[in-house]
């Protein structure tokens, strides 16, 4: 039994079709034909008369349809038939809900994630006011840096616009005698910073201003987390002295759990206060700079007007000071979440800005899926209308069917939007800032649920109801004017599906190719076989030559375990995060202008470093332990500093110094090849290596030093041998940051890969939504034509002439959308250009593979629907039952 | 017009309707619109069949499994729904034509009797 509900109105239809037709050819005019039309069906009738329940009595048991359209009337009726219209067509309703949930869910995600890292204020008390005070030394380009003691000392009294100014310098401390030595981060602070950024203490006191002063007893405050893991949550604590560094330090407070200060780094474990005595204030140390200065403007004082401020503090002391500031001295004052976040936002945005490109692709892709819908419908809905429903009825039916879609696939994308946001945060690389604070938002859920569901009514309901409005007769008639626009909507929509997914495929695309460029830069060593770990030996305990020895000791004794190949240190290890520059002087050019002197990358290593590394010598020799203070001091440079200095000339022999009054030469023995130092993507610097046991300047203490272990095997496996050594050779001197190279360079690379990764399945997402969108307008243009494809395979038309028809219509979309986006790719990928390596934004490549690759999916979307056509039986096909 | 139309609806409840579309379908396959026509032209305008009543009644002739529809699809038309009469329907045809000849019969007697 066919459904009667659709059959009937098709049967009625055609009745009153042939009415019209044989009322025209009888010669009358449009109106008297439509108006008889009309009272074929009694239109004059009141809706709810007599005589349609009279009909409805008659009729309506098996017809939901009708049901409707005569009003049954309540919401679980509207619901109940509904639910019956989804079942009786899954796969649109699959469709629909699948395709709601995955642009909810992933835009609800994404969006979470910006919204707390990027929107969502810090969790500091007047966040909002916050700021940082950077020093620029403007004569040698050197920007955003950080400040000595004495300068923020000037910066706190000279400056009158901010309400709290506070500084900090990163550190970390060696905790002994409390078990096994432990290398703890730390940060040295000024009482004023607790306030600034809410820091409270659970128990005992926050440091004050009072401990920066000189001659107080050291003391410092523990964070919540190594209170309970070193000392089990012991409230008895604070007043306990512990060995920090070696020197006794009592404790004074245990910071609140959730106190954040330290975003995207470690948090601190141990406070301590920056001793401000006369040493630090001295002019010597005017110049060396390592302070943070963060501050809270007065209400109403905006950054504008603290930076005019802070000018006029840093020409004061450039006026005061003359000698210091030579070149010139500068401030920047900048908004503090802005600092944290201005390395971590492009990328962000980037992913926001695809996942809204996908959200649209859903919901062109669902207006397209309804507005098929509502086609399919409207003479149903248009004879409901005729025979007496109201408007306004079948407005709620069809609006109940829209929310009742929405509601499903809204809560399917809530639940993969909660998923989504935790899959996000554990596979986000750990360096992103804020990222504890990722939770699925609330009005995020909101709005992209309120969006779909608008999308949903607006497309699904909307034509429907015009449905209704329109004319019945001219309803009725094939290809009407309405129609054909909803037609050309539909049409439209897909261009843009197509348009949209190749913008957000290419994007993607440039990212993986990046990547894999990325992937195959060679970092200047070998990152194989090598274990890594910092070694830093408290300058209470060991002076230089205590250290010299330590490091020989845990040089010579990992050296003679089974497997290691080779052992050496440098103080700022490639992948480590470290490094630092230093000035200094070239023989032939002891008086540069200030913009010129020499101010490269400086690094300490250990006899045997090249070697370990495996960093190829391209002239000269090595570091070796011959060279120490008895003998004549010696450096290796890289060729980016050789090609630098001594463009032309043989680098072998030239001398630099470290100090122009009493220079103590160093003699460039060898040149080394390039490596990378931050990241693979970063340009190769210039390099200057001076012997760890040739130390620049008199007075020179114990440096941390970075030591690293050649293994033939596994170098995971060394990690025991080494923390059973150190603790061989003095058992208080902790170790950290024990990992392979290879592992470093890895996490080098993981915002990349956490991009790349993120854009690939959006970009699968986009592709697929534009290839359901493509499925769907030619299945529905095959479906229309099936009569007049039958027609022509009937006539002798060849299977594959029809099929080339039906792959050529919906090609013409799929190719005037790649055009579309290919301009907008090259208008949009402009701003990923800080994204991309080693191929430009607008990469032809990337672009030209792409595009070919999406206009396949295209042609396949377009034949699966084309073949089931051109396989009907013709004879079958004009039968039609 | 109207009254016609009025008395048709309340003659259809009675069943007679059944009688003319099962007549009308005893000898070929006939689509909705052409029974209509056929009713209204047959009758000489005097019957004739609402939309709305029309399709309902062929479905519930349908579901007693009296009358069979199925779509038909010819070159150049668009495709329409032919009803044939089945076996059950030829015998309910045959039993309510057997009724209605014995009703006109009797009603004929009476009137005849009283012109006589």
């Amino acid at each position: 039994m066919p459904d009667w509900g659709r059959s009937v109105n098709e049967e009625m239809q055609q009745h009153l079709d042939d009415r019209y037709d044989e009322l025209r050819a009888a010669g009358a005019s449009h109106e008297e034909a439509v108006r008889a039309t009309r009272a074929e069906l009694d239109l004059d009738e009141p809706a709810e008369s007599r005589k349609g329940a009279d009909v409805r009595e008659r009729s309506t048991r098996p017809a939901s349809a009708a049901a409707v359209a005569f009003g049954v009337g309540d919401v679980v009726g509207d619901l109940r038939y509904a639910v019956r219209g989804l079942g009786k067509n899954p796969l649109f309703a699959t469709t629909v809900v699948a395709t709601l949930a995955l642009a909810i869910g992933a835009t609800a995600a994404i969006f979470s994630v910006v919204n707390a890292i990027v929107l969502r204020p810090l969790p500091y008390p007047d966040a909002d006011r916050l700021v940082v005070v950077w020093g620029n030394l403007p004569s040698i380009h050197l920007q955003d840096i950080v400040v000595s003691g004495a300068e923020y000392v000037d910066f706190r009294d000279r400056s009158r616009v901010f309400d709290a100014i506070g500084a900090y310098d990163p550190a970390a401390f060696n905790l002994t005698g409390q078990g096994e030595a432990e290398r703890l981060n730390g940060v040295v602070v000024t009482g004023s910073l607790f306030p600034l950024v809410g820091a409270r203490t659970a128990i005992g006191r926050v440091l004050q201003d009072a401990d920066n002063q000189p001659g107080r007893a050291r003391v410092a405050v523990l964070s919540h987390a190594v209170w309970q893991r070193r000392f089990g949550g012991d409230p008895g604590v604070v007043g306990r002295l512990v060995a920090l560094e070696g020197q006794l330090t009592e404790i004074v407070g245990v910071l609140r759990p959730g106190t954040v200060f330290a975003f995207g780094e470690n948090e601190p474990d141990v406070w301590m206060p920056i001793v401000i005595d006369a040493e630090l204030l001295s002019d010597n140390n005017r110049g060396s700079r390592t302070y943070t200065v963060l501050a809270r403007l007065k209400p109403g004082v905006t950054i504008a007007q603290a930076q005019e401020a802070m000018n006029h503090v840093a020409d004061s002391l450039v006026r005061d000071y003359p000698s210091h500031y030579r070149g010139g001295f500068t401030t920047t004052v900048r908004n503090l979440k802005g600092d944290i976040l201005s390395a971590t936002t492009a990328g962000l945005y980037l992913l926001l800005g695809a996942v809204s490109l996908v959200l649209a692709i859903a919901c062109a892709n669902i207006a397209g899926l309804l507005l098929v819908r509502a086609h399919a419908r409207r003479k149903e809905i248009a004879i409901r209308a005729a025979l007496g429903a109201r408007r306004s009825r079948i407005g709620r039916q069809l609006l109940t069917e829209s929310l009742v879609v929405s509601t499903i696939g809204g809560g399917v994308g809530l639940a993969l939007a909660f998923w989504a946001v935790k899959a996000l945060v554990a596979l986000a690389p750990a360096d992103i800032p804020r990222l504890h604070e990722v939770a699925l938002d609330g009005r995020v859920v909101a709005f992209t649920a309120a969006l779909s569901m608008l999308t949903g009514i607006v497309f699904g309901v909307a034509p429907a109801l015009q449905a209704s409005r329109a004319d019945l007769t001219e309803a009725l008639k094939e290809g009407s004017r309405t129609i054909a626009g909803g037609h050309r909507v539909r049409r439209a929509l897909v261009v843009a599906e197509v348009a949209l997914s190749l913008v957000v495929l290419i994007g993607a695309g440039l990212l993986i190719n990046s990547f894999a460029r990325l992937q195959d830069v060679a970092p200047g060593f070998d990152p194989s076989h090598l274990l890594t770990f910092r070694l830093a030996p408290s300058t209470a305990k060991y002076t230089f030559e205590k250290s010299e020895q330590l490091y020989a000791d845990v040089f010579s004794q990992l050296a003679s375990k089974p497997g290691v190949e080779a052992v050496s240190a440098i103080d700022a290890l490639p992948f480590s995060g470290y490094g630092g520059d230093r000035s200094f002087f070239l023989e032939a050019k002891l008086n540069p202008p200030p913009s010129e002197k020499p101010d490269e990358q400086v690094r300490f290593v250990s006899a045997g470093y090249f070697s370990a590394m495996r960093i190829p010598l391209r002239v000269g020799r090595e570091v070796t332990p011959r060279d120490t203070l008895r003998s004549p001091r010696v450096a290796v440079v890289n060729e980016a500093l050789a090609n630098k200095y001594w463009p032309h000339e043989d680098p072998i022999g030239k001398r630099v110094a470290f100090d122009r009054q009493e220079p103590a030469w160093y003699e460039v023995v060898g040149v080394a090849g390039n490596i990378r130092h931050r990241t693979l993507d970063a340009a190769e610097k210039p390099e200057l290596y001076v012997p760890y046991s040739q130390p620049l300047f008199q007075g020179w203490t114990a440096r941390p030093m970075f030591i690293v272990v050649r293994t033939s095997f596994q170098p995971t496996s060394a990690a025991g041998a080494v923390r059973e050594v150190v603790a061989s050779i003095d058992p208080d001197q902790p170790i950290s940051s024990v990992r392979t190279m290879e592992d470093r360079i890895g996490e080098s690379l993981g915002r990349r890969r956490f991009n790349t990764l993120l854009l690939s399945l959006f970009a699968a997402l986009a592709v697929t939504l534009a290839a359901i969108g493509i499925y769907g307008i030619v299945a529905f243009a095959v479906a229309e034509r099936t009569h007049e494809i039958g027609v022509r395979l009937a006539l002798g038309a060849r299977p594959r002439h029809v099929l080339a028809m039906i792959v050529a219509d919906g090609m013409a979309l799929v190719l005037a959308g790649t055009a579309l986006g290919l301009a907008g790719a090259a208008a949009a990928t402009r701003v990923m250009a800080s994204q991309v390596f080693g191929i430009s934004a607008t990469d032809a490549a990337t672009f030209a593979v792409v595009t070919i690759a999406l206009a396949l999916v295209g042609c396949c979307a377009c034949l699966v629907p084309a073949r089931r056509a051109i396989m009907l039986d013709p004879v079958t096909t004009l039968r039609a039952e | 017009m109207q009254h016609n139309n009025a008395m048709l609806d309340r003659e259809l409840k009675k069943g007679s309707a059944e009688l003319l579309i099962l007549s009308l379908l005893e000898n070929e396959p006939r689509h909705g619109y052409d029974l209509s026509k056929l009713i209204e032209t047959r009758s000489g305008g005097l019957l004739k069949f609402r939309v709305a009543s029309l399709y309902p009644l062929l479905y519930r002739l349908e579901h007693r499994g009296w009358i069979q529809g199925r779509w038909v699809e010819k070159a150049g038309q668009r495709r329409r729904r032919y009803y044939k009469l089945t076996a059950a329907g030829a015998g309910v045809l045959a039993s309510q034509r057997n009724t209605w000849r014995d009703f006109v019969e009797a009603i004929n007697r009476i009137t005849r009797v009283e012109h006589a």
